[in-house]
């Protein structure tokens, strides 16, 4: 296995985190949903909460993200 | 390597820095000529143009900081308007086919270290010598590890802006690479035509998420974070005291 295909697999590792968040985001927006469905006059606080919310969750995958795409593009100039 | 050695602090332009402070002389300009115009204005006839405009912003960040922070920051809309205006413009030009000034570190670095410092100023202003009480705060052991965490509001603020600016500006390099090598293979053309071929029809929805939707998204984020951080500084008991003491002296 050559170095570059390492590089690839520690890639696909760390975005492996990004999946993760993507489950989190999902569990807030359902929750959300359903705050709405239940009580339909706060449904424009909640919507903002949500997106704020769904933006903080989002952070912990464009971390993975910018951490893959170090890896990808920055560490194959060390390596020769 | 070091940090402060010779040409490391001089200054080289490239097209994000220009770029930013561009934009920064634009948002200047614009509140330069929105004071004058407040200043010529009858306050009994009805503002319009870019002076209701103005004043419209002005309400809006007022309220959204009164909200927000509470009682105790004043004025703090003064300072939160010129930054979404910088802010959002900076992320928003990418739409232009510039280079994003976002995807350039030093930038979203020095939006965090504002908030950073202001977090710490503020702090210093209202707990005065206690200040250095956070440092230790349940137990003298927990000092490095409040040491380390005091970096955590400047390393997420930052990176949040750089990693949102850079993965927007990667996924749409790629896409456009990607599509202009399909071009090629579905129509032969080589040398520059191919890319008017698919690239117009996909690009203008990830320019619209990775770029307006994004930068809205992440300015309201930003700002909101840095009003939650630098108004949970202020501690609440010790308000009518600190109010009480500054009216007296």
């Amino acid at each position: 296995m050559t170095d570059l295909g390492l590089i690839a697999i520690a890639a696909a590792i760390a975005i492996f985190s990004s999946g993760c968040s993507s489950i989190g985001e999902g569990l807030l927006i359902s929750k959300a949903m359903e705050g709405m469905a239940r009580n339909p006059a706060a449904a424009k606080d909640l919507r903002s909460s949500m997106i704020l919310g769904a933006a903080l969750v989002e952070t912990c995958g464009i971390y993975a993200l910018l951490i893959s795409i170090l890896i990808i593009f920055i560490l194959p100039g060390y390596i020769h | 390597m070091s940090l402060f050695g010779p040409g490391n602090l001089e200054f080289k332009p490239n097209a994000e820095t220009i770029i930013c402070l561009c934009i920064c002389f634009v948002v200047a300009l614009v509140f330069v000529i929105g004071g004058i115009l407040a200043r010529k204005q009858d306050p009994t006839k009805p503002s319009k143009g870019l002076l209701f405009l103005l004043e419209w912003a002005v309400e809006k960040v007022d309220n959204f900081t009164a909200t927000s922070m509470g009682e105790g920051f004043p004025n703090f809309g003064g300072v939160v308007l010129p930054i979404i205006c910088f802010l959002f413009l900076n992320f928003v030009i990418g739409i232009s086919g510039l280079p994003t000034p976002m995807a350039y570190l030093p930038i979203p670095l020095a939006l965090g270290l504002f908030t950073f410092l202001m977090i710490h100023i503020t702090s210093i202003r209202y707990t005065k010598w206690s200040y250095f009480k956070r440092y230790i705060d349940p137990i003298p052991i927990f000092l490095p590890i409040n040491l380390l965490s005091m970096w955590s509001p400047l390393l997420s603020l930052s990176l949040r802006l750089f990693g949102n600016a850079i993965s927007g500006y990667v996924l749409l390099t790629l896409t456009n690479w990607g599509l202009k090598n399909a071009a090629t293979v579905l129509t032969g053309l080589t040398g520059g035509p191919e890319a008017m071929v698919l690239i117009p029809i996909a690009t203008p929805l990830l320019h619209a998420y990775f770029d307006v939707f994004s930068s809205f998204i992440q300015t309201l984020v930003f700002i909101s974070l840095s009003c939650l951080f630098i108004a949970q500084e202020r501690p609440e008991q010790d308000m009518q005291l600190a109010v009480g003491s500054r009216k007296e002296s």
